[in-house]
């Protein structure tokens, strides 16, 4: 299969240099969906420059990349553009090996389960045939580079294209058992954006699930595992947040980049939600506003992780998804990374029920957003309720889809369990309803 | 003398005659004096009463297509005004969006009041004197007071003086206490009740007709104490002012209930029409406007029934003709000579001056290269990369070692 994914490759990284010589690179840079004040490029050239006339580049609010980007750029900054298309192929790649070999471990534990008998006898449609999960890996890797949001992402220059690559990395270190280097790419995700921090529960259960260890709270070889990702995670963040300290001898970077991503002082519109809501509020119940929003990031990862503590990979998605839609700063290079995973599901389709709504909502808002955008600050005709309106229901979009998928794999798994044609106590069909 | 001699010498022949006599005297000398005073005094009774001039300050507050009615209204009432013979010199119009040349006008420059496209208020000679943004409460509240910077051309000032009559006209959307302008600001009751008191204290006005047609409107003028202000409302405190009639061509609603009524009154008032501020007030009864209007009279010295509607809303000029010659000022003192002669000396610089280089080329032509100057410390590097070694046998063992050394 590598000959497919090369070409894959190839065509992605013709598209992204011919845009970069076009002179659509200058208009996609500047355009609020695809950066954000956290990581455009112009920001990041800005710092770089402060930094060259001696000033430290945290001073003002105009940086907000962490240093070790700093140490990254300061070497390769003639070779932006190639550092950029690097990353999405190192983020295809990296997917590609962890899907694949994500397929094998379900495909041989689905086999086990066959041989011991364990489905019942009406699902045989709803196995998993190697014929049909052969092409995943490469249709993961297609969608990640060919989709228009990548690229636009990467064409602009925005850094969330390395923060995809080192999640990436992570799901492949983590669905390839190594603790130490998933620790690792975790820490530097989250040490560049806090809120990874969330893929820290379903990384910990991939890896109990691969040594057979069931997640039981009495269990010692549990809290043994636990305990050593712990501390592998929070030393290797320590050590990378203490190593950035050494660079510019300060702690400025602290408030600027976690101070930032936190207290969203800047509401500069984009697809999120944060920015409409804090510009209206009073000063006076910002701070309870800011720790509400804040915490619904974190808060579905411990009823996602109760309820999904069989399938972590699935919990990986759907983390990855709430990461994106409630971060405080989204741009559509989140988004790209979460769709990347969609063909692996791809045997849930018969169940999914809100998909043709979900696409031709998430197609019109995308189409709208530079309408409205032109028509509020260009025209003068509308204004900043109807961006927001599309914001809203982009999001609103967005978060059917990755519920319309728990729904669905939730459906197939119960299927799994209790067969596919269900009957009620009195013999009449029953139907799964999601509560 | 030669009369009271001749009366001494005849006492007895009557004291009636001699009364009548000194009563026509009198009354002769008293008809004499006031022949001379008559003109004086009628021109000091043209100064000192009524009013001279008049006013109009018309201000629509609300922008975007769908308040297409509040500009409507205004234009409407700018219509009536100048229809009655305020000239543009005399009205200060504030329009906060131009809905005649608006993209989604299906009749551009054409603003109606009537459905079915009955009556173009807009007209081939409306003269905006604020446009767009230039509404502002700030703006409004510096016309009314007349603290406006010395650039500002004569179009857009309140040129009023002490006996003038004012008629100020608001529409917007509004609420208990305020007013709302352009989407983001408010002026609120109590900066308006200010600035009437600023105007009363600098002799801006001698009369005042406010009328307001907003929701709530009765708030606005709740907090007025500056003598001669009168003031209409379109809806008490708690009510809704409701708008009129949609046209469906035109696809919004083209006016208020209130200003539509008050048109329609407006419409069959000439500049010769006695009809009073009574008839104003009721305008619109609850029946059609659905909303109840109020009135304020207490601040306003005349009885509302002998003040006629021409007074604030058309310009009637008081013209009296009279051959004789009236000394209206006192003579000027002539300027002291020396003053004069200060005026003109000219002075010769003491030194030259001139421009400094606005572009020196010469440095620019010389610039060095920018060279960066910045690197990161070689003890982050040394640390960063033995880390990433570290974890690079950790991972993949220790073997791979000796590729190394």
């Amino acid at each position: 299969m590598a000959a497919p994914l090369t070409l894959v490759l190839i065509v992605a990284v013709t598209i992204r240099a011919a845009l970069f010589r076009s002179s659509l690179a200058e208009i996609i840079s500047e355009r609020v969906e695809v950066v954000s004040p956290l990581n455009a490029w112009k920001r990041v050239v800005e710092g770089l420059a402060l930094l060259d006339l001696g000033v430290s580049p945290y001073s003002g609010d105009v940086f907000h990349e962490t240093p070790l980007i700093i140490y990254l750029f300061h070497f390769v900054i003639d070779y932006v553009e190639i550092v950029y298309m690097l990353a999405d192929c190192i983020t295809a790649v990296a997917l590609y090996l962890a899907v694949q070999h994500y397929n094998k471990n379900v495909f041989r534990k689905q086999k086990t389960t066959l041989e011991f008998d364990k489905y019942p006898h009406d699902c045989l449609e709803l196995m998993r045939t190697p014929k049909e999960m052969f092409y995943i890996p490469l249709k993961v890797a297609m969608f990640y580079l060919w989709n228009p949001f990548t690229i636009l992402s990467c064409v602009a220059k925005s850094t969330c294209g390395l923060n995809n690559a080192v999640i990436a990395l992570f799901i492949l270190s983590t669905i390839k058992g190594s603790a130490l280097l998933s620790a690792i790419f975790l820490a530097l995700a989250t040490y560049q954006s806090i809120y990874p921090l969330t893929l820290f529960a379903p990384a910990l259960i991939y890896l109990l699930q691969r040594q057979y260890i069931p997640v039981n709270f009495r269990n010692t070889r549990f809290w043994l595992l636990a305990s050593q990702y712990a501390f592998m995670y929070f030393g290797s963040l320590l050590v990378i947040v203490c190593l950035s300290f050494f660079l510019l001898s300060s702690w400025d970077f602290i408030p600027s980049v976690y101070g930032f991503i936190l207290s969203v002082p800047d509401l500069t519109p984009n697809i999120g939600l944060f920015w409409y809501f804090f510009a209206e509020m009073f000063e006076h119940f910002r701070l309870f506003f800011i720790c509400v929003f804040q915490i619904n990031v974190f808060f579905y990862s411990i009823p996602l992780s109760i309820k999904l503590k069989e399938h972590p990979v699935f919990l990986m998605f759907m983390q990855i998804a709430v990461i994106s839609i409630f971060k405080s700063y989204p741009t559509v290079g989140d988004i790209a990374l979460y769709m990347a995973f969609l063909p692996v599901w791809n045997h849930l389709y018969r169940f999914l029920r809100n998909i043709f709504l979900v696409c031709c909502v998430l197609l019109a808002c995308s189409a709208l957003f530079p309408v409205l955008w032109h028509l509020w600050i260009y025209a003068g005709s509308a204004n900043s309720n109807f961006y927001y309106a599309i914001t809203l229901l982009f999001n609103v979009a967005q978060i059917l889809l990755v519920s319309d998928y728990f729904y669905a794999y939730l459906r197939r798994e119960h299927h799994l369990k209790h067969g596919l044609y269900l009957k009620r106590k009195d013999g009449g069909e029953a139907t799964l309803v999601l509560k | 003398m030669r009369m009271c001699a001749h009366l001494l010498g005849e006492q007895k022949m009557g004291s009636q005659n001699t009364l009548g006599i000194f009563a026509v005297f009198v009354l002769l000398l008293y008809l004499s004096t006031a022949q001379s005073n008559d003109v004086e005094g009628r021109a000091r009774q043209f100064f000192s009463s009524g009013h001279t001039n008049n006013w109009a300050v018309l201000v629509c507050t609300s922008r975007f297509w769908f308040n297409y009615r509040h500009v409507a209204n205004t234009l409407s009432v700018y219509r009536s005004v100048k229809r009655l013979g305020i000239p543009d010199s005399h009205i200060v119009l504030m329009l906060a969006d131009d809905m005649a040349c608006n993209h989604r006008n299906p009749k551009p420059a054409t603003v109606f009041s009537h459905k079915n496209m009955e009556l173009n208020v807009y007209g081939d000679d409306v003269e905006v004197d604020y446009r767009g943004y230039e509404v502002t409460v700030e703006n409004f509240l510096r016309v009314l007071t007349g603290r406006l910077p010395p650039s500002t051309p004569r179009s857009k000032r309140l040129l009023s003086d002490d006996h003038s009559n004012i008629l100020i006209y608001l529409t917007g959307h509004g609420g208990n206490g305020f007013l709302k302008f352009q989407d983001s600001e408010e002026i609120s009751n109590v900066e308006l009740a200010d600035a009437f008191e600023q105007m009363w204290q600098k002799r801006r006005y001698h009369e005042l007709l406010f009328i307001i047609d907003t929701c709530q409107g009765a708030s606005m003028y709740e907090r007025f104490y500056s003598p001669n202000i009168m003031a209409l409302a379109s809806s008490q405190v708690g009510e809704d002012s409701l708008s009129h009639q949609p046209d469906l061509a035109i696809g919004v609603h083209l006016m208020d209930r209130y200003t539509f009524y008050l048109l329609e009154f407006l419409e069959d008032i000439h500049p010769s029409s006695q009809s009073n501020m009574n008839d104003l007030f009721k305008v619109c009864p609850k029946s059609q406007c659905v909303s109840t209007p109020g009135h304020r009279t207490d601040l306003f010295q005349r009885d509302p029934g002998s003040v006629l509607i021409t007074d604030f809303f058309g310009s009637v000029r008081k013209v009296e003709i009279t051959t004789a010659t009236i000394n209206l000022t006192a003579p000027a003192a002539p300027v002291p000579e020396e003053k004069e002669a200060r005026l003109y000396t000219d002075e010769r610089p003491s030194q030259t001056f001139s421009y400094v280089d606005q572009l020196p080329v010469a440095e620019i032509i010389h610039q060095k290269p920018k060279q960066k100057d910045w690197h990161p410390p070689d003890g982050f590097i040394l640390g960063l990369w033995t880390l990433i070694l570290l974890v690079f046998f950790k991972t993949y063992g220790v073997k791979h070692l000796k590729h190394i050394f």
